[in-house]
C-alpha cells in the first residue's frame, strides 16, 4: 500500500513538470519579448571599449561606425568622399587650407546641435590622443572655427587625405569635452545611450555577451527598417556559425575561410566575399648597410634577379586556391584592386613561368648545385621564411611557396613562429638602428577603406626604423610619395600611384600573394533586400566599418520574429525537469519505503 | 591537537598561495614584452609603445612590477585588462557567478549520480549492470570534453532542436519575470552542465565502485551481514561510509581538472564564465586577465584541497585520533 502511494507522487511529480513542458514556452514567450524588429549580428570577438581614444580592435570600428560620422564618409558606391558631418567642402588655390561647411539643421541623437566646435575638438583631440587616429592630421596646422557652421582646416603642405582619408570620427564636445584627457585616455567609460550622429547608437554594453544599438531619433538619412542592432558575442567563431545555421543570428561579420563553402550550401543562408584593404605578402629584408649595419641575412635576398625569378615561380593563383580554400584573391602588386579609385594592374605582373625564372637566375650567373640550390661566389640560394604560427593560411602559403620555388633551385627553410617572435625580428634594433634578422617572412597588412597612402607609405625611407618591414630605400618612391599625397585630382593622382606601383614591381620589396576578403553571411528568411555595399558590386553586407548605408535598405525577410532573440525555452528543459523530479520522487520513495523496515535480530550499533 | 593540525594545513595551503603568486609573477613576465603585439597596428609608434609600458607599469626594472604586483594582488586589485581597460577583478568578479554555477551543477550532478551508480555497479559486480555502468563510465571517462560538448551540441540543439546550442540566456531579450529568466538559464545550463557532468562522472563511478567492491570484501561487512541486517542496510549505513573517503580526496583533486574542463566547455558553450575569460584572454595575450584567473583557479584548488582535509578530518576518526 505504502509503496504503491509513494509511487503514485513522484509519477504525480513527473507529470506535473510534463504540465509546465507544455506551459512553460507560452509563459516564456509573453514574458519575453522585447517588441520591434531587431537585426541580430553574431561575432566571436566583440570590442572592448566604447572609448575611441584607447580602442585598438578591429572589432571597435563596427560599431563606431555606425554611431558616429566621420567628417567626410565614404560613399558606399565606391568609397570616394562623401557627405558625412560637412555637407560640403572647398580647397583652396594652393591647396593648403579646405572649408567645410556643416548642416545647421544637423543634430546630435540627444537633441543638441552638432557644430565646428565638435568637428575642431575631435580632430585636434582624438586625432591626437587617440590611439588609432594619431597618423591622419600630421600636416595640420591649424583648424579654425569662423561660426558654428564652418570649419577650416590648414595643412603645412598639400594633403588629399583631409578629404576622404580623415579617418577620425566626429564625437559631440559637450560631453567628451567635459572628461579630463587623463581620463579619455584611461579608463574612462562613456554613458549610454552613446551620443551619436548615425542610424543607430549604443543603449547597451555587456562586454562579452551582447551590444544594443538603437535608433538615432535625430538621424539625418533615410530610416532604417530595423528598430534595433544586437550584436551578439559567441565563444567562438564555430559557435557564432552555428546560431546563424540555427536561425539564432541573422548575420555573421566573419566566417572562417574553412567553413566558408559549407556554410553557403546551407538553406536560407548566403555568404558574401568582399574585398577589403589587406593583403598577404612575401616580404624580403633590403635593409641598406648604412642604415641597419647589424642586420642579419643572406645578401643573396637583395639581388633584384632573385626575387624576380622568385616572383614568376609563385603561383599565386595556387596559393589562393589551396591555401586559402579560394576565398581569397591573386593579389598583382601592392595596392588592392580593392582601391577602385586608383587601382590598375601592373604591366610587370610575373605570372607563372617557371622557364623565364631558370632563365633569370642562369643570366644572373646563379649555378645549380648538387643538391639543387644555386650558387654563386660561395652564395648559395637558401632563405628563412618565418611565418606566424597563428595563421594557417600563412603557414600553408609558405609551404607552397617553399614547393615552387625548389624547381628553379631556391630553397625556403619555413619556420613557424610566434607573432612576437616574428616582431622582434623584424623591429630588433642595436644602437638605435634597426638590426633585423630574417631573409623573408610572410604576413599582412591592412589599409584605410578610401586613402592608399598608408599602404604606400610602408615603402618610404622615412619608414626604416619605423613601419617599413622590407626596409626598402628608394629616393625616387619618396618622392613619387611626396607628390601623390599633395594631389587632390584623383586622375592625376592615380597616374603617380600607378609609377609608385611600377617601382616596387620591378624591385619588389614584397611579393604580394592575395589580396584579403571579408567573409561574410546572411539569413535569407530572416533578412530581405541585402544589396552589399562598400564598394557597390561584391561589396560587404552592412559597409562594415566604414559607414552604414546598406542599414536603410535592409529589411526584415518573411521568417523574421518580433525580436524574442529565440527565447522562450525549449521543449528541453520541462524534460529535464520531468525526469529530475520523477527520479527524485522514485528516490524518495524507495528511501521512506526503506525505513519501515526494521529486522527484530538487529544488534544495536 | 586538532587545531594544531588545522593550523598546519592553513599554513601549507597559503604557502602554496604565496608560491602560486609569485610563479603567476615570472611565469607572465617570461613569455615576452606584451606591448610588442601592438608594434604593428597602424599608427602606432614607439612614443605610443613607450606610453602604453609606462601605462601597464612595464617601463619600471622587474624587482619594482614585483613588489607592486604582490601589494596589488593581497587587495584584489589585479591590474587592468590589456584589452578592455577593465580592472581584472570586475572581469573576474562577473565571470565567477556562471562559473560556479556550471562546475557546482556538474559536480554535483557527477557526484551523486557517479557514487550512485558506482554503488549500484558494485554491488552488483560481475552482472550485466555491472558490465554496462562499466563501458558507460570508461567510454565518457575518456572521451574529451570539447568531443562530448560537440556531440551534445549536435544531437540535442541541431538534429532534435531541444536545447540551445550556446550562450547562458537568451541574447537581447528584456524578461518581465524573475521567472523567466530563471527558466531560460536553467534552459541554457543543462547541455553545458550536462557536458560538465559526463566528463567527471567516469572518474566518480569508477573510484565509487572499486572502493565499494574493496570494503564489500571485508570482514565486517561479513560480521554485519551475520546479524542478519538486511543487504541493503549493510551497504548504505556500513559500506558506504567506509567507501566515501577516497571519493572526497577525488573530488578536490579533480577540482583542477574542472577548471582546465570548464575552459573548454565553457567556451564551446559560449559561458560567459571563467573558462571562456580565460581562452579568449589567451586570444588575445591579455597577460593580466589570465594571471587573474590563473590565480583564480589555483586559488580555488588549494582551497578544494584545504576543504577536503578538513572534510577528512570529520569523516575519517584515523586523522582525528592522529
Amino acid at each position: 500500500m505504502r509503496r504503491r502511494g509513494i509511487a503514485a507522487i513522484s509519477f504525480a511529480l513527473a507529470a506535473f513538470s510534463a504540465v509546465l513542458a507544455v506551459a512553460l514556452p507560452a509563459a516564456a514567450q509573453d514574458d519575453s519579448s522585447s517588441g520591434g524588429s531587431v537585426l541580430r549580428i553574431g561575432w566571436a570577438q566583440d570590442p572592448s571599449t566604447l572609448n575611441p581614444f584607447v580602442g585598438l580592435d578591429e572589432e571597435d570600428y563596427n560599431v563606431w561606425a555606425m554611431n558616429w560620422d566621420l567628417l567626410v564618409n565614404f560613399d558606399p558606391e565606391d568609397l570616394s568622399p562623401a557627405p558625412g558631418i560637412a555637407k560640403s567642402w572647398t580647397v583652396s588655390d594652393d591647396k593648403k587650407t579646405i572649408t567645410f561647411k556643416l548642416d545647421p539643421e544637423a543634430k546630435w541623437s540627444d537633441g543638441e546641435p552638432i557644430t565646428s566646435t565638435d568637428v575642431k575638438w575631435s580632430l585636434e583631440t582624438l586625432g591626437s590622443e587617440g590611439d588609432l587616429f594619431t597618423n591622419y592630421t600630421s600636416n595640420v596646422t591649424r583648424i579654425d572655427t569662423p561660426d558654428d557652421y564652418t570649419v577650416v582646416v590648414h595643412t603645412s603642405k598639400p594633403d588629399a587625405r583631409i578629404i576622404g582619408g580623415l579617418f577620425i570620427y566626429i564625437l559631440p564636445e559637450h560631453i567628451w569635452g567635459k572628461v579630463p584627457l587623463k581620463d579619455l585616455t584611461g579608463q574612462y567609460k562613456p554613458d549610454l545611450p552613446l551620443v551619436g550622429s548615425g542610424p543607430f547608437v549604443v543603449t547597451e554594453y555587456e562586454h562579452g555577451r551582447i551590444i544594443r544599438m538603437e535608433r538615432n531619433p535625430n538621424f539625418r538619412g533615410p530610416e532604417p527598417a530595423f528598430d534595433e542592432v544586437q550584436f551578439i558575442k559567441y565563444g567562438t567563431q564555430d559557435a557564432t556559425e552555428r546560431a546563424l545555421q540555427l536561425g539564432e543570428i541573422d548575420m555573421v561579420m566573419e566566417v572562417s575561410a574553412t567553413n566558408f563553402a559549407r556554410l553557403g550550401s546551407e538553406p536560407n543562408i548566403e555568404t558574401v566575399k568582399s574585398p577589403t584593404p589587406a593583403y598577404t605578402e612575401l616580404a624580403f629584408n633590403l635593409c641598406p648597410e648604412d642604415k641597419c649595419p647589424d642586420a642579419q641575412f643572406n645578401p643573396a635576398v637583395q639581388d633584384r634577379d632573385v626575387r624576380q625569378a622568385i616572383a614568376y615561380a609563385i603561383d599565386r593563383e595556387r596559393i589562393n586556391t589551396i591555401a586559402a580554400r579560394e576565398t581569397s584573391y591573386p593579389a598583382h602588386g601592392i595596392l588592392p584592386e580593392f582601391y577602385k579609385s586608383f587601382y590598375e594592374q601592373p604591366e610587370q605582373d610575373y605570372p607563372l613561368d617557371v622557364d623565364r625564372a631558370n632563365q633569370i637566375l642562369d643570366d644572373a650567373g646563379w649555378v645549380m648545385g648538387d643538391d639543387g640550390v644555386r650558387e654563386k661566389d660561395g652564395e648559395r640560394l637558401e632563405f628563412d621564411l618565418y611565418v606566424r604560427s597563428e595563421s594557417t593560411y600563412n603557414i600553408q602559403a609558405a609551404k607552397l611557396v617553399a614547393e615552387q620555388t625548389a624547381p628553379i633551385g631556391v630553397k625556403f627553410n619555413v619556420q613557424v613562429v610566434s607573432v612576437d617572435k616574428l616582431t622582434d625580428l623584424t623591429i630588433q634594433k642595436v644602437d638605435g638602428k634597426p638590426a633585423p634578422d630574417f631573409d623573408t617572412f610572410i604576413w599582412g597588412w591592412g589599409g584605410d577603406p578610401y586613402d592608399p597612402s598608408f599602404l604606400l607609405s610602408l615603402f618610404l625611407s622615412t619608414e626604416i626604423g619605423g613601419l617599413s618591414d622590407s626596409f626598402y630605400d628608394n629616393p625616387a618612391y619618396d618622392k613619387l610619395f611626396a607628390e601623390q599625397a599633395g594631389t587632390f585630382d584623383v586622375a592625376e593622382r592615380k597616374e603617380i600611384i600607378k609609377k609608385m606601383v611600377a617601382i616596387t614591381q620591378r624591385d619588389l620589396p614584397y611579393i604580394v600573394l592575395t589580396y584579403d576578403p571579408n567573409l561574410q553571411a546572411y539569413r535569407t528568411d530572416t533578412v530581405a533586400n541585402v544589396e552589399p555595399a562598400c564598394p557597390a558590386d561584391g561589396g560587404d553586407i552592412i559597409c562594415e566599418q566604414v559607414g552604414y548605408a546598406p542599414l536603410s535598405t535592409i529589411t526584415p525577410g518573411d521568417a523574421s520574429g518580433s525580436g524574442d532573440g529565440g527565447g522562450g525555452q525549449s521543449p528541453g528543459l520541462a524534460v529535464v525537469a520531468a525526469i529530475v523530479f520523477g527520479f527524485g520522487g522514485w528516490m524518495l520513495g524507495l528511501r521512506q519505503s526503506r525505513r519501515r523496515e526494521r529486522e527484530p535480530l538487529e544488534l544495536p550499533e | 591537537m586538532s587545531g594544531r593540525w588545522l593550523a598546519g594545513k592553513v599554513a601549507a595551503a597559503l604557502l602554496t598561495l604565496a608560491f602560486v603568486i609569485v610563479f603567476n609573477f615570472f611565469l607572465f613576465r617570461i613569455m615576452g614584452d606584451p606591448t610588442t603585439q601592438l608594434a604593428r597596428l597602424p599608427g602606432s609608434s614607439p612614443e605610443q609603445i613607450e606610453k602604453l609600458k609606462a601605462d601597464y607599469g612595464l617601463d619600471k626594472p622587474l624587482t619594482g612590477q614585483f613588489v607592486d604586483y604582490v601589494g596589488d594582488t593581497l587587495t584584489l586589485d589585479l591590474g587592468i585588462s590589456q584589452r578592455s581597460r577593465e580592472p581584472v577583478w570586475d572581469e573576474i568578479k562577473d565571470a565567477i557567478p556562471w562559473t560556479l554555477l556550471l562546475v557546482g551543477v556538474g559536480t554535483l550532478a557527477a557526484t551523486l549520480l557517479g557514487s550512485w551508480l558506482g554503488v549500484v555497479a558494485a554491488t552488483r559486480r560481475g552482472k550485466r549492470a555491472d558490465d554496462g555502468l562499466l563501458s558507460f563510465s570508461l567510454f565518457t571517462y575518456a572521451a574529451p570534453e570539447y568531443w562530448i560538448g560537440i556531440i551534445l551540441i549536435l544531437v540535442f540543439a541541431v538534429w532534435i532542436p531541444i536545447f540551445p546550442a550556446g550562450l547562458q540566456m537568451s541574447p537581447g531579450v528584456e524578461f518581465n519575470s524573475w521567472w523567466a529568466e530563471v527558466t531560460d538559464v536553467l534552459d541554457h545550463l543543462i547541455l553545458p552542465a550536462t557536458a560538465m557532468t559526463l566528463m567527471l562522472l567516469g572518474q566518480y563511478f569508477l573510484i565509487m565502485r572499486s572502493s565499494m567492491v574493496d570494503v564489500l570484501t571485508e570482514d565486517f561487512v561479513t560480521v554485519k551481514r551475520a546479524t542478519g541486517l538486511p543487504w541493503h542496510r549493510v551497504v548504505r549505513s556500513h559500506a558506504v561510509p567506509n567507501a566515501l573517503l577516497p571519493l572526497v580526496t577525488i573530488a578536490a583533486i579533480q577540482f583542477g581538472a574542472v577548471a582546465g574542463g570548464a575552459i573548454t566547455i565553457e567556451t564551446i558553450f559560449s559561458w560567459p564564465g571563467l573558462g571562456e575569460l580565460s581562452f579568449t584572454a589567451i586570444n588575445d595575450k591579455d597577460f593580466p586577465v589570465l594571471q587573474g584567473t590563473f590565480l583564480v583557479f589555483s586559488v580555488g584548488v588549494i582551497f578544494a584541497n584545504l576543504i577536503a582535509d578538513c572534510l577528512y578530518f570529520y569523516l575519517d576518526p584515523r586523522v582525528q585520533s592522529r
